[in-house]
Formats: structure tokens, C-alpha cells, sequence
């Protein structure tokens, strides 16, 4: 018996390789040496001008090769005109490797500048600067002013959106339905804009190569997978914990809540390091008001609960205190990359807590979705959402 | 809870992975700009304004060379000076320090060679074509039409022809490929100058040839480089020696494709400034020309101080890519050794 379990074995696995080694004769063969099957025409080289900081008498640029093969960074120019440069780690870019471009340059605060890269072949890729504006040094100082911003835009509108709790607590079951059903609009809302930004991302500062629109599907697929996962695991758990099921669901609330103020402070700390400080309080006043808003989707769920002010007050913080964190990684290492995954991943979380409280009211009434306080709350909650953010 | 957690370490792997991480490399490189700041760079320096390198062609050796042909007597006196000129359109240049570009040669180099003759010497041009592409020599200046070199296309691989004419009128004039699409013929690289000396020679001088001539190394219509004779920023570095109350004479030819105007201008001194060169009575006493496609003449100075003076294209932006030089006018008496700009 035992002889044929471990045959069997080996078989099992036989089986599940010999296809693979088929899949790697047949690359070899397309790929491999002296191979020119696919020798179809010239591949175009490609670098990225990823980033541009304005510093002390110096213009730095990050470069990425993000063509089909390797390049050499030939010439620095600055609003066309040829400047001498210097290229660390060396001029000398594999597929994907980045070069930061030193340019000595006395240059001005506001005024608009246009880097332009020449490779090997003579082809010059350029980046144009709005307004060039000192970049932003990592201090304590910064650090503290970044956390101020992330307690206004995310913790504190939060506290204020949880204050609508014992107006909720006090209304029938339908208005309750429907204070729900409003919290679906506004993550529904919430999740689009975080998919919408996220595309608007990769494409103006993110490479072709690195795809993105797909990218960002990915991710926030992942994401809603991973947290509903976790979520059914938690609201499982609920049973033989302390944790009663609609405090579960406020919890879940406030991480995916949390995940896209993560991205809000992402994109505010960018925006200042950017050095686009109209922008960037523009969006904080915008995210200040829309996120008063979450605080109702979180506590509508909590509303038939009792003793709940310690648990909003934690919850509010999971939801809120993120966009602190998102501001420091914004303001002091940006990166279009990290910004695609982060409003992904907030994306993800948002449209997997709507599935969490659609769940919950239809467990509620009987299955039954389609009910006049479901669908005006729905409706209300993407229209209050589309007003705060155009009325600023 | 585990799902979440493998996500945020899968994102905060690949953040790590995809930031900046330069590492250092141990041997320090230097480079000062014009305004003195001195840079210093672990890196690999792009510097093809002050930093001197040379790249294949060398401007200093073509700016005083003149090719005078192989010459015979014919029965009459006439004088006969052949050429031979064999155009190519496969070789790759590096036209600035790192960047290489597909120039189209007459005789493997861009400006090709400075034909040199006096009025009245009867030309023989031996046309080689050995490119892909079909290619012709047009010169400016007098002679029959069927020796125009644009009706007469001249097949690659081998194709031959054979210009002969007087030369003539007086001055300094153009040749250049006159095969269509012509604009990307010339700007290729398919272009050269012809000097007719009057038959009473002019007073001598320390003799040149400037070509000012682009490079699009982009094809987007707009000239990546601008330089006297090809190599941006090469007399910057390598300034052009010259004495105290010596005669210069420049021939200089605008060979700029795209930008409708180019100009020169000198430093420190003025020029007289003969138009296309037919004419031995100088028509300005100028700091300052401006010169549309082709457009060429004779400037002649003399330095009376010694020193560094620059000579560059007032049309700065021409200038700030590429196009400018430096003449080191030295002591006639006792020829120092100069200082290497921005050094």
C-alpha cells in the first residue's frame, strides 16, 4: 500500500511538471539563442522622466528605462537648451533601472521648466514642470504639519460624521434602512472616485509599461478579495467573541474607510511636495467635507447597539488616522507607483464593505433589496457625495 | 485578517523594490559649469559643453583643410582639378559626445570636403554613389544645366557621374545632394563648400571654413544640435589658436535646415563681411550677420588684443545647442600656450 501511495505520488506530480516542461522548450525555442523567429523590426527605446525635485542651484531627475531595451542617458537639457549634468549611480539604464539626473541650474520659484533627457540614439524625452517649487525635505517640522492636515482631513471629520449617531439611533427601521442604504451611495461613490484617481495616476506619471489601468484592476480586485476574506472570518468569529456582528461590520467599515483615506493623504502630501499648495488645500478642504460623511457610514451600522462610544471612538481613528500616514509617504516619498496601488487597495476596501452592508440589509428585510428606503438612500448618498465634491 | 496582511506586505515589498536605491560607487568625478560651481558626481558626467572629448570627426582638422583636386595642364593652359566624391548613407556618427546619429557622406564626412578651385579651372567631379539611395551633387554657381545634379539622379550601389564645368563666379558656394525628399537629404549630412578664388588671390590670411549646419537627431523638424562644422560645442573646448594682427578670413556657409535664420556673431571685434564672396569690396563692417538657408560669404578680421573671445549664434538658443566657439588670439611675438575653457 504504502509503495503504491508514494507512486501514485510521484505520478501526481510528473503530471503536473510535464506541461511546464513543454511550456520551457517552447520558450526556449521562441526566445533562445539563434532563434530570430521573432525578429520582427526595431525595438524603440523608452525612459520616463519619473520625478523632478528642485533643489539648492540643482535640478534633480529620476529616469527610468521603461522601453524594451537597455539605453544610455546621453545630454541634459532644461527648456530645450543643452545643460552640462551628472548621472548616478552611471549613465548606463537596464530595462526598468532608474538614474538620478543632477543639473546645475539657478533656477526660479513659479516659473514652468521642461527636462528633457537625450538618449544614445538621439531621441529626447521630456517633462514639463508646472511651477517649480523647492522640494520638500524631510524635517520633524514637515512631519508634524503633515500629521496636523491628516487629523483635519481624516480623524476629525470622521468624529464629526459620528455625532449623526444618536439621530440615527432614534428613527424606524425603514429610515434606518435608509441611513444605510445612504452609506452604500456614499462608498459607492467614494469607491469609483478612488479608481477614477488611481487610473488618472498612471496615466500621466506612470510609464506605459507598467499598464497602469491594468494595474490598478488588479490590485483593487486583490483587495476586495483579501478583505472579504478576512471579513467573513471576522464576522464568523463574532460568534464566540465579544464582538457583536453589526460592530464587526462597522470595524470593516472603518479599514476600508481607513485604506482610502490612506490614498486621500497620499494625494495631499503629494500634492505639497509637489509643491502645488493651491492644490493641495484645495483637496484638503475637499476631503474634509466629503469625510464627514464616512463618519455616518460608519456609525449607521452601530446604531442599534449599546455602549458604542469607546468602539466609535476607536473606529473613528482606524478610519481616519491613515490619512496622516498617507500624507508622510505622499509628502516624503513619492512615487506614481506606490500612489496606483495605495488608491487601489482603497478602492478594493470600499467596494467590499458595500457588499458587507448591502448583505446586512437584505438579511434585514427579508431579502429583499429593492425597497423605496434601499434605492432613495442609494441614490441620495452618490448625489450628496457629488455635490460636497463640486460645490468647493 | 492573514489575506490583509499578506497584501500589505506584497504592496510594501514592491514599494521598496521600485524606490530609488542608488548605491554609490567609490572614485569621485568632477565637473565645473559656467558659473564656476564646481559638481561632483560618483556618476558618469554628460557634459558636451566644457568638458573637452572628441568624437569621431574632427572640426579642427576640417576647419583649415582645402582640397585642391588632382591637377593637370590641358593643351590650352586651362587648368584641370579632379575630384573624386563618393557619397554613403549607412554610417552611424556620434555628432555629439554619446549620441549617435545615421549621417548621409560625401567622402565619409559631414560637411564633406572643401572643393577649392580658381575661376576659370575647368572642374572634374568623379561621382560615386555608393549609398542605398539614389544621391547627386547640385553645386551653387555657374554652369550647364545638364551639370545641375537634380534631373540626373545617380542610382546606389555604384552608380556614376561624372560633373564638369568651369568653376565660377567667384566666392564661396555650396554643394549639397539634391535628390528628393530633399530636406532629408541635406539634413542627413549630404552637404559641402566650394570656394572659387579670384585669378589675383587674396591678400594671405589664416584661412577657415565654417560650416553651420543642425542635427534633427529626433525627425520631429526641429534640430536637436546646432554647430559650427558639426560637433556642437567643439571649439568651446578646443578653441580655434589664432595671432595678434594676423588676417583671418572665414568662409562661412548656412547650411541650417528648419530654422529659417542663423547668424554669427564675434566677440570683441568687428568683420568686414563680403556677401556670397563675389565681390572683393567688403559690403559691411559688422559684429553681427544673419543668414537664411544657404546663404554664405567671406568675413575677414584681425584681433589687436590677445585673449579668449567667443564667437557664437545671437540666436542663443542656436548657441545654447551647440553652435559656439571660442578663438584663443595669442601673442604674435612669443605663441603661448591657452587655458582650456572653464577650466
Amino acid at each position: 500500500m504504502e509503495l503504491d501511495n508514494k507512486s501514485s505520488k510521484v505520478k501526481l506530480i510528473a503530471s503536473g511538471l510535464i506541461p511546464f516542461a513543454f511550456l520551457i522548450i517552447l520558450m526556449a525555442y521562441i526566445f533562445g539563442p539563434g532563434s530570430d523567429l521573432l525578429d520582427l523590426g526595431v525595438p524603440l527605446p523608452e525612459i520616463t522622466v519619473e520625478k523632478v525635485d528642485f533643489l539648492d542651484s540643482e535640478i534633480q531627475v529620476t529616469v527610468r528605462n521603461t522601453g524594451p531595451i537597455s539605453v544610455e542617458v546621453a545630454m541634459a537639457d532644461i527648456n530645450d537648451r543643452i545643460q552640462p549634468a551628472a548621472v548616478e549611480p552611471d549613465k548606463y539604464l537596464n530595462r526598468y533601472e532608474t538614474a538620478l539626473v543632477r543639473i546645475p541650474f539657478e533656477w526660479n520659484e513659479a516659473e514652468p521648466y521642461r527636462i528633457g533627457i537625450t538618449i544614445e540614439d538621439g531621441t529626447r524625452f521630456e517633462k514639463e514642470i508646472k511651477a517649480a517649487a523647492p522640494a520638500v525635505k524631510p524635517s520633524i517640522e514637515l512631519a508634524w504639519f503633515f500629521a496636523i492636515i491628516g487629523t483635519y482631513v481624516g480623524i476629525i471629520p470622521v468624529m464629526i460624521g459620528l455625532l449623526w449617531l444618536p439621530f440615527i439611533k432614534r428613527i424606524s427601521k425603514q429610515k434606518y434602512h435608509f441611513f444605510l442604504a445612504l452609506t452604500v451611495g456614499l462608498l459607492l461613490f467614494l469607491g469609483i472616485d478612488s479608481v477614477e484617481e488611481a487610473l488618472e495616476v498612471s496615466k500621466e506619471n506612470l510609464a506605459d509599461v507598467f499598464n497602469g489601468g491594468l494595474l490598478a484592476a488588479t490590485v483593487t480586485v486583490l483587495s476586495f478579495l483579501g478583505l472579504y476574506y478576512a471579513s467573513e472570518k471576522l464576522l464568523k468569529t463574532t460568534k464566540s467573541s465579544r464582538l457583536t456582528k453589526p460592530v464587526a461590520i462597522a470595524l470593516m467599515i472603518s479599514i476600508g474607510i481607513g485604506l482610502h483615506n490612506f490614498g486621500e493623504g497620499l494625494a495631499i502630501g503629494a500634492a505639497v511636495g509637489m509643491g502645488s499648495i493651491a492644490f493641495s488645500t484645495f483637496l484638503i478642504i475637499g476631503f474634509a467635507l466629503h469625510n464627514t460623511t464616512e463618519g455616518i457610514a460608519i456609525a449607521a451600522p452601530m446604531s442599534r447597539e449599546k455602549k458604542v462610544i469607546g468602539k466609535l471612538a476607536i473606529m473613528g481613528m482606524i478610519a481616519g488616522s491613515p490619512a496622516i500616514f498617507g500624507a508622510w509617504v505622499g509628502g516624503f516619498s513619492y512615487s506614481p507607483f506606490s500612489s496606483v496601488i495605495f488608491l487601489s487597495i482603497g478602492a478594493g476596501a470600499i467596494f467590499q464593505v458595500i457588499i458587507i452592508i448591502l448583505n446586512m440589509i437584505r438579511v434585514d428585510c427579508n431579502n429583499n433589496l429593492s425597497t423605496a428606503s434601499v434605492v432613495s438612500g442609494i441614490s441620495v448618498g452618490m448625489v450628496v457625495m457629488y455635490l460636497t465634491g463640486i460645490l468647493i | 485578517m492573514m489575506a490583509l496582511i499578506a497584501t500589505i506586505v506584497t504592496i510594501s515589498s514592491l514599494f521598496v523594490a521600485f524606490s530609488e536605491g542608488i548605491t554609490a560607487q567609490q572614485q569621485e568625478n568632477v565637473f565645473v559649469t559656467h558659473s564656476g560651481a564646481v559638481v561632483k558626481t560618483t556618476g558618469d558626467i554628460l557634459d558636451p559643453l566644457y568638458t573637452a572629448s572628441t568624437v569621431e570627426f574632427d572640426p579642427m582638422e576640417y576647419l583649415r583643410d582645402f582640397n585642391y583636386g588632382r591637377v593637370s595642364q590641358l593643351s590650352d593652359g586651362t587648368t584641370l582639378r579632379e575630384f573624386t566624391i563618393i557619397a554613403n548613407d549607412d554610417e552611424i556618427m556620434e555628432v555629439s559626445t554619446g549620441i549617435f546619429y545615421n549621417v548621409w557622406t560625401f567622402n565619409g564626412t559631414v560637411p564633406g570636403p572643401t572643393i577649392r578651385a580658381t575661376e576659370g579651372d575647368l572642374l572634374r567631379i568623379n561621382f560615386i554613389n555608393n549609398g542605398s539611395k539614389e544621391h547627386t551633387i547640385h553645386f551653387h554657381g555657374i554652369h550647364p544645366a545638364e551639370m545641375d545634379g537634380v534631373f540626373e539622379p545617380v542610382g546606389g550601389n555604384g552608380g556614376q557621374f561624372v560633373y564638369e564645368f568651369t568653376a565660377g563666379p567667384v566666392g564661396v558656394h555650396p554643394y549639397h545632394c539634391h535628390v528628393m525628399p530633399l530636406e532629408e537629404h541635406i539634413v542627413h549630412g549630404l552637404y559641402g563648400v566650394f570656394i572659387v578664388d579670384p585669378k589675383e588671390e587674396r591678400p594671405p590670411a589664416d584661412e577657415m571654413v565654417m560650416v553651420l549646419n543642425g542635427f534633427d537627431t529626433d525627425f520631429d523638424t526641429e534640430n536637436n544640435f546646432y554647430a559650427a562644422n558639426t560637433i556642437p560645442f567643439y571649439y568651446q573646448h578646443h578653441p580655434i589658436q589664432i595671432n595678434t594682427d594676423e588676417l583671418i578670413r572665414i568662409y562661412v556657409v548656412n547650411m541650417v535646415e528648419f530654422d529659417p535664420i542663423n547668424n554669427f556673431h564675434l566677440h570683441g571685434n568687428l568683420y568686414k563681411y563680403y556677401p556670397t564672396g563675389t565681390d572683393l569690396v567688403p559690403s559691411f563692417y559688422t559684429d553681427m550677420i544673419t543668414l537664411s538657408q544657404t546663404e554664405r560669404g567671406i568675413m575677414e578680421f584681425e584681433y589687436e588684443y590677445p585673449g579668449k573671445y567667443l564667437f557664437h549664434a545671437h540666436k542663443v538658443e542656436f548657441s545654447e545647442k551647440g553652435w559656439t566657439g571660442i578663438f584663443m588670439v595669442n601673442d604674435n611675438e612669443e605663441e603661448k600656450e591657452s587655458d582650456e575653457y572653464g577650466t
